[in-house]
């Protein structure tokens, strides 16, 4: 019919819309263990900074988790909190 | 942190779990004797360990107190009305203790849920 409602416009890119499912959600984990720490190694860059949630794609409660668990096995030096500097 | 609760989940025992690291001028039977000790005040207390994990010697992410090793345990526990406040003011004293760390598992995740509680010789 007369009407284009699909396709704004022209200059902007539309980007494919991700549905990629979290990774805890999809191996069905309700609790991030912080002694993982090898698990843990996937979401940290080399920096030994924590991924953004765009990076690691996860949902936001598993992101929230995955950091507190992170965060707690700095605390007990399983993992860095900073690599080389 | 974060703790829900449920009304149903209120009336079962909580478990919770400590993670040790050991300074590493100790030698295993020193180690051995450490961890026992806390698995005593644990006891003493009203509460039952359930299980004891010896990661053995590991490097430390990071220098602490410039020692670049410790000795990691992690034991599971039930704790009784005292154990806690106990348990982390003797970790928090004891000098051959690096870190600690006691985390509350969440129900569904502890390992074994203790078919009786440990008997308290004494």
């Amino acid at each position: 019919m007369g009407r284009r409602r699909t396709s704004p416009g022209g200059s902007r890119r539309e980007r494919p819309i991700k549905s990629k499912p979290c990774v805890f959600c999809k191996e069905n984990i309700a609790y991030v263990d912080y002694k993982d720490y090898n698990m843990l190694r996937k979401f940290v860059s080399d920096r030994g900074k924590i991924r953004a949630r765009r990076v690691t794609g996860l949902c936001p409660q598993h992101q929230r988790e995955a950091a507190m668990a992170i965060k707690r096995a700095r605390e007990m030096a399983l993992l860095p909190y900073v690599v080389g500097r | 942190m974060g703790s829900r609760k449920r009304p149903e989940e209120a009336s079962t025992i909580d478990t919770y779990e400590v993670m040790l690291i050991v300074i590493p001028e100790l030698d295993e039977e020193q180690v051995e004797s450490t961890v026992g000790r806390f698995r005593t005040i644990i006891e003493r207390t009203g509460g039952a360990v359930s299980d004891v994990n010896n990661w053995g010697r590991r490097k430390l992410a990071y220098e602490i107190g410039h020692r670049a090793d410790g000795f990691y345990y992690v034991m599971e526990f039930t704790a009784g009305e005292r154990t806690l406040p106990e348990l982390k003011r003797i970790l928090r004293v004891s000098d051959d203790i690096l870190r600690h760390m006691i985390v509350k598992l969440p129900p569904t995740y502890a390992h074994q849920p203790l078919p009786e509680p440990a008997e308290i010789s004494g």
